[in-house]
C-alpha cells in the first residue's frame, strides 16, 4: 500500500472528492510544494537580527549618533510599522483572524521591538519617570496586550506577558533561577494574575485560542516558584500543599481537555517535588536508589495506563 | 534484506497515517475520511503521543541509571575492571528487554524501548572505554576504539529499531575518528569531510524512485544531517560566531585561522558551494529538510564571511543581514504570489500543511526571551544607584530593585 494507491482507492469508492484527490496527490508527489514555513522563519530571524543589530549599534554609538537621531528613527520605525498594521489589518474578531499576508505578523512584531527599544532608551537616558520608571513596563505590557488582541498575534502576546513579568520584578539574569523569597512571591502573584486574566478573557469568548499561551506562562512561573519553596522548606510550609493542589488541577485539566503537554509539565514538576521531599527523609544511598527505581517504574505504569485509556495518536 | 524489527508495510502504513493526520489538521480531509484512512493503515503497533513518549523515555532512563547505580552500590564493587564488565553485562538485558517490548508488546516509538536500547549502547561503550583505560591504553586509542564501537552499536540500533537519532549518533561518533589519527588540522578536516561525503554518497545510492515513502523520508533526513555535518566541517570560521557571544579571543588573530592559504581559500569557496549545491539538490527534488539545512548554512556563510576575509565586524552587521533576509523573503513571496494561482513551478508561499499546535511555539519562547535582551543592552551613562543594576525582562527599561 502507498499513499497514491490509497487515495485512488478512496476516490473510486466515493469517499474522497475529485478536488481532494487532486490536491492531495499533488502534495504527495510534491507537485505543489509550500515554502510558507521557511519564509516565515526567515522573516522572523531577520526581524530578530535587525532588532539585535539596532540595539548593539545604539549601545556602542549612542554618543556619536545623538539622542534625537536615535529616538527619532526608533519612533519613526515604530509608528510606520503600527500605521501599516492598522491600515492593512483585518477588522477585529473574537475568533482566529488570518493575517492579510505573511509579512504582516512580523511588521507588528518589528514595531513592538522598536517601541520597546525606544522607550528603554528614553528612560535610560532621560529618567523621565525617575523612581517610577517601572511603570513604563506596565504601559508597554498594556500596549502589547492591546496589539496582540487587535491583530491576533501570539508573538506579541508573549512579549506582553514577558513585559508584565518584568513589571512584577522578573529579570533575565543569573538571579532568576535562584528564586529567593522576593522572586518566589512575585512569581506566584504574577502567575495568578495572568491566569485570571487569560481565563476571564477565555470565558468572555475573547480570542479563546490565546488561553494556551497564558497557561504555559502560568504553569512555569507558578510551579517553579512553588518548587523553590518546597526545596527550601520541604513540607513545613504552605508551598507543598499548594504545589500538590496545582499539580492535581493541571492533571485534571489535561485529562479533561486531552492536552497532554500539561500532563508532561505536571508529571515532571510533581516528580521533582516528591523527590525533594522523599530525599529529605531518606538519608541512606540504598533507599534513595530504591526510591528512584520504584518511583520511575510507578510513573511509567501510570503513563501506560493513561496512554491506553486515551489511545492518543503520536 | 531488512533486519528491522518492523516490516516495510508497517512503516509505510504508519507514514501514511501520519500524513493523513497532517491533512486533517490542515483541513484538507474530514475527520471521517481520516477515520477511513486510519482503519486501512492499522498496523497493530502500539504508539503514543509525543509528550508521553518523552515521559516514558526520561523515566526509563532514570530507572536504568538507578538500577545500575543500585547494583554497583549493593555489591560494593570498586575494582574498575569489574565495574567495566558489569556495565557491559548490563547492556545485554536492557537490549533484550527493548527487543522484547517491540516483539511482544508491539511498541513503536514508545519511549521505553528507545531509552532501553540507547542506554544499552551507552553502557556497552562506557564499559569498554573504562576497560581500555584500565588496560593503560593510549588515550587516543581508546577514544578511537570507543567511537567506533559507539558508531557500530548505534548504527545497529538504527537498523533494528529505526530510530533516526541513533543514526545521527553513529555519524557523530564516526566524526570523532579523524581527530584521533595524529593528522594535521587540515588533514583532519579533509578526512572528516571524506567520511561524511562517503556516507552521503552511499545514502544517495540507496535513493531509488521505487522506494517506499517512509524510506525516502528517512534517507532524506539522514542526507540533511550529513550535509549539515559537511558544512560544519568545511567552515573554518564557525568558532568566530561563538566567540562574539562568549567574548573569548578566537582564531581570527591567526592568519588564515592557522591553516595553509590554499586550504583556507578552498574552504572559503566551499562555504558557498555546499549550501548552493544543497539548495539546488533540495529544490530540484523538493526535499524540505535539505532546503532548510542549505538555507541555514547559507545564512551562516554570510555571517562568517567577514571573518574569512579578515574584515572588521560592526555592530550593525546583524541588522544588515536581517534586512537582507527580510527583503529576500519578501521578494520570493511577491514572486510566488504573482504566479498562476499563487504558484510558480509548483512552489507556493501559501500555508498548505499546518504544523501541530501545542499552544506555545519556539518562536513565542524566543520572543519572550529576546525581548528582555533589548532592555539589557541599553547604554548606561547614569551613575550607579543603590538597588540598581538589574535587567528587566520585557519591553521597558533597565534597572532593578
Amino acid at each position: 500500500m502507498n499513499i497514491a494507491a490509497l487515495l485512488k482507492e478512496m476516490h473510486q469508492e466515493g469517499t474522497l472528492s475529485s478536488d481532494q484527490l487532486g490536491i492531495l496527490t499533488e502534495l504527495h508527489l510534491k507537485k505543489r510544494f509550500s515554502i510558507h514555513r521557511e519564509l516565515r522563519t526567515a522573516i522572523y530571524i531577520g526581524v530578530l537580527l535587525i532588532t539585535a543589530g539596532v540595539g548593539l549599534t545604539i549601545k556602542q554609538y549612542f554618543v556619536q549618533l545623538g539622542d534625537i537621531a536615535i529616538v527619532g528613527s526608533l519612533t519613526l520605525g515604530t509608528l510606520a510599522a503600527f500605521l501599516y498594521c492598522f491600515l492593512k489589518g483585518k477588522p477585529y474578531s473574537n475568533d482566529v483572524v488570518e493575517s492579510p499576508n505573511i509579512l504582516f505578523d512580523y511588521v507588528l512584531f518589528f514595531g513592538c521591538t522598536f517601541y520597546a527599544t525606544d522607550i528603554a532608551y528614553i528612560e535610560t537616558q532621560f529618567h523621565v519617570l525617575g523612581d517610577l520608571w517601572h511603570n513604563y513596563l506596565l504601559v508597554s505590557a498594556a500596549l502589547f496586550f492591546f496589539l496582540a488582541y487587535r491583530f491576533d498575534n501570539r508573538l506579541v502576546l508573549s512579549m506582553a506577558l514577558s513585559t508584565l513579568a518584568a513589571w512584577f520584578g522578573f529579570q533575565l539574569s543569573v538571579r532568576f533561577p535562584s528564586m529567593h523569597h522576593y522572586y518566589r512571591e512575585s512569581a506566584i502573584a504574577y502567575s495568578i494574575v495572568i491566569f485570571l486574566l487569560g481565563y476571564s478573557l477565555h470565558r468572555l469568548g475573547k480570542k479563546k485560542h490565546f488561553l494556551d499561551t497564558y497557561l504555559n506562562f502560568t504553569i512555569h512561573f507558578l510551579l517553579l516558584a512553588l518548587l523553590s519553596g518546597v526545596i527550601e522548606y520541604k513540607i513545613a510550609s504552605w508551598h507543598f500543599p499548594a504545589m500538590v493542589t496545582a499539580i492535581v488541577a493541571i492533571v485534571a485539566y489535561s485529562l479533561r481537555t486531552q492536552r497532554f503537554l500539561y500532563m508532561l509539565y505536571a508529571i515532571l514538576y510533581g516528580y521533582l517535588c516528591l523527590g525533594v521531599v522523599v530525599f529529605n527523609f531518606i538519608n541512606d544511598t540504598a533507599g534513595r536508589f530504591l526510591y528512584a527505581i520504584i518511583s520511575s517504574i510507578a510513573v511509567i505504569c501510570l503513563i501506560l495506563i493513561l496512554s491506553r485509556k486515551f489511545k492518543e495518536s503520536p | 534484506m531488512s533486519i528491522s524489527l518492523y516490516t516495510d508495510e508497517q512503516e509505510e502504513k504508519i507514514f501514511i497515517s501520519s500524513e493523513a493526520r497532517t491533512w486533517t489538521r490542515s483541513g484538507l480531509i474530514t475527520d471521517e475520511q481520516f477515520g477511513i484512512i486510519n482503519a486501512r493503515t492499522n498496523t497493530g503497533v502500539s504508539q503514543t503521543n509525543v509528550f508521553f513518549r518523552i515521559l516514558f523515555f526520561l523515566f526509563t532512563l532514570a530507572c536504568v541509571i538507578a538500577v545500575v547505580g543500585f547494583y554497583l552500590w549493593a555489591t560494593g564493587i570498586r575494582n574498575e575492571v569489574t565495574v567495566a564488565w558489569s556495565l557491559m553485562a548490563f547492556s545485554i538485558p536492557f537490549y533484550v528487554l527493548a527487543e522484547t517490548l517491540v516483539k511482544r508488546n508491539s511498541f513503536y516509538r514508545h519511549g521505553i524501548e528507545e531509552a532501553l536500547a540507547l542506554s544499552s549502547t551507552l553502557l556497552l561503550c562506557a564499559g569498554f572505554v573504562l576497560l581500555m583505560n584500565v588496560l593503560k591504553s593510549e588515550p587516543r586509542l581508546f577514544i578511537l576504539a570507543g567511537s567506533l564501537l559507539m558508531a557500530a552499536s548505534a548504527f545497529w540500533v538504527y537498523l533494528r529499531f529505526g530510530f533516526l537519532y541513533a543514526a545521527f549518533i553513529a555519524v557523530a561518533a564516526l566524526c570523532v575518528v579523524p581527530f584521533q589519527l595524529s593528522l594535521s588540522p587540515a588533514n583532519e578536516r579533509v578526512a572528516l569531510v571524506s567520511i561524511l561525503m562517503l556516507m552521503l554518497w552511499m545514502n544517495l545510492r540507496k535513493c531509488l524512485p521505487t522506494n517506499e515513502d517512509f524510506k525516502k523520508e528517512k534517507l532524506a533526513t539522514i542526507q540533511a544531517f550529513l550535509l549539515a555535518g559537511i558544512y560544519l566541517a568545511v567552515n573554518l570560521r564557525l568558532p568566530e560566531l561563538f566567540r562574539i557571544q562568549s567574548g573569548y579571543p578566537g582564531i581570527s588573530d591567526r592568519s588564515f585561522a592557522g591553516f595553509a592559504p590554499l586550504f583556507y581559500w578552498t574552504t572559503y569557496v566551499l562555504t558557498f558551494l555546499v549550501p548552493a549545491l544543497g539548495l539546488y539538490y533540495g529544490l530540484k527534488n523538493r526535499i524540505r529538510l535539505i532546503i532548510d539545512v542549505s538555507l541555514v548554512s547559507a545564512v551562516i556563510t554570510l555571517a562568517t564571511n567577514k571573518d574569512y576575509l579578515g574584515l572588521k565586524h560592526y555592530e550593525w552587521d546583524p541588522a544588515i543581514l536581517g534586512v537582507v533576509m527580510v527583503i529576500v523573503a519578501g521578494f520570493i513571496i511577491r514572486w510566488l504570489i504573482g504566479g498562476n494561482n499563487g504558484m510558480r513551478h509548483g512552489y507556493t508561499a501559501r500555508n498548505m500543511l499546518k504544523p501541530e499546535n501545542y499552544g506555545i511555539s519556539p518562536a513565542d519562547l524566543g520572543t519572550a526571551v529576546v525581548i528582555g535582551e533589548i532592555a539589557a543592552n541599553q547604554p548606561s551613562i547614569q551613575p550607579e544607584k543603590p538597588f540598581s543594576g538589574g535587567e528587566s525582562g520585557g519591553g521597558g527599561v533597565s534597572s532593578g530593585y
